[in-house]
């Protein structure tokens, strides 16, 4: 790849680029908020699609679909964030009245609901590569402010060495951090 | 009123006994939660290994921000932010020396890299032409996706960085 790289505030050009689209109705639908795992090989984004916004999970650099089954169904979704290996995928969802951050393990199936104060507004997240943190921008009384949690009580690590591609989570020799 | 440290504690141990799940429940991170109340206002985090940038605000003015979780300290980021810049959006890799920033600058909304370890700014352009709105990184920081207003359309465009 050739590159051009310059100094302060100066442009770089001949960058390896493409368009996230993966082809048929995706590339003529309004997809937002991407959200790249640690390792790039899945990307998470939110697509429009008859008025209704889904979390849309993709393998890369192919655009396979892959299904996020425990989300599908409390659209409106926002705010995707992926793990390292894409294990978990965290966002926003609809429940009720309330918008509610939620973790999709796709290892072991599991949906973990972050509980919020009621009186405070979930409007965006980022999930640590290793999911041992959650971050949270939660809107109290107008005013917008950054919380973060400890996840390491609820979720197992996913790191580099760690595989999710059998199904069945992480090997024992792994889990531990 | 802004509620103080205590009673956003209290809130916080009241909506976690009454998400009512069995198990084991997020634990916030009272000291750096402090901080970040006292910072002003603050939205986009984006956490990577130790590290988490976000947009922080005081007085009308917002800005970047990188703090060192372990240490539970903001790192300086000489020559990223500007008084006339404007953040949207921001994310940071897992050696915290990538940072990505989507910015409005004199009229015109742009996607830059800073590299810390540099003190560098570039900006990466839009091509084909487009607005961007909203980057993510992956975590060695040698790919970022943004979200891109083009033809009247959101889209997600892949880019690998030097």
């Amino acid at each position: 790849m050739a590159l051009a790289v310059g100094g302060c505030d100066s442009q770089i050009g001949w960058l390896g680029r493409r368009n996230a689209g993966g082809g048929g109705f995706l590339d003529a639908s309004n997809r937002q908020e991407p959200a790249l795992s640690g390792n790039g090989q899945w990307l998470a984004s939110v697509i429009e699609r008859n008025g209704r916004l889904s979390l849309l999970l993709q393998r890369q650099p192919d655009g396979q679909i892959v299904p996020v089954r425990h989300i599908r169904g409390h659209e409106p979704h926002s705010s995707p964030s992926l793990s390292w290996n894409g294990r978990y995928v965290a966002a926003l969802v609809q429940q009720g009245s309330q918008r509610l951050p939620v973790i999709e393990d796709r290892a072991s199936g599991q949906l973990v609901r972050i509980p919020l104060p009621g009186d405070r507004t979930a409007v965006k997240l980022s999930l640590a590569p290793d999911a041992q943190r959650l971050a949270l921008e939660l809107v109290q009384g107008g005013q917008r402010r950054v919380q973060v949690f400890d996840l390491s009580r609820m979720l197992e690590p996913d790191r580099p060495a760690d595989l999710v591609e059998r199904g069945g989570g992480p090997e024992p020799s792994t889990q531990q951090p | 009123m802004t509620p103080g440290p205590l009673q956003l504690a209290t809130a916080w141990a009241t909506a976690l006994l009454l998400g009512g799940c069995s198990g084991a429940m997020p634990v916030p991170l009272p000291a750096l939660n402090r901080q970040l109340e006292q910072a002003g206002t603050s939205r986009e985090p984006a956490l990577a290994d130790r590290w988490m940038a976000l947009i922080s605000g005081r007085g009308g003015r917002e800005q970047v921000l990188l703090l060192d979780l372990q240490r539970q300290l903001p790192v300086p980021l000489p020559g990223l932010n500007r008084p006339d810049a404007q953040p949207l959006s921001v994310a940071v890799d897992d050696s915290g020396d990538r940072i990505t920033v989507v910015r409005q600058l004199e009229g015109r909304t742009e996607l830059v890299l800073y590299r810390r370890s540099l003190a560098s700014l570039q900006v990466i352009p839009m091509v084909p032409a487009g607005v961007p709105h909203q980057v993510s990184l992956r975590a060695d920081g040698r790919e970022l996706a943004v979200q891109v207003s083009r033809n009247g359309l959101w889209q997600v465009d892949l880019i690998r960085l030097p």
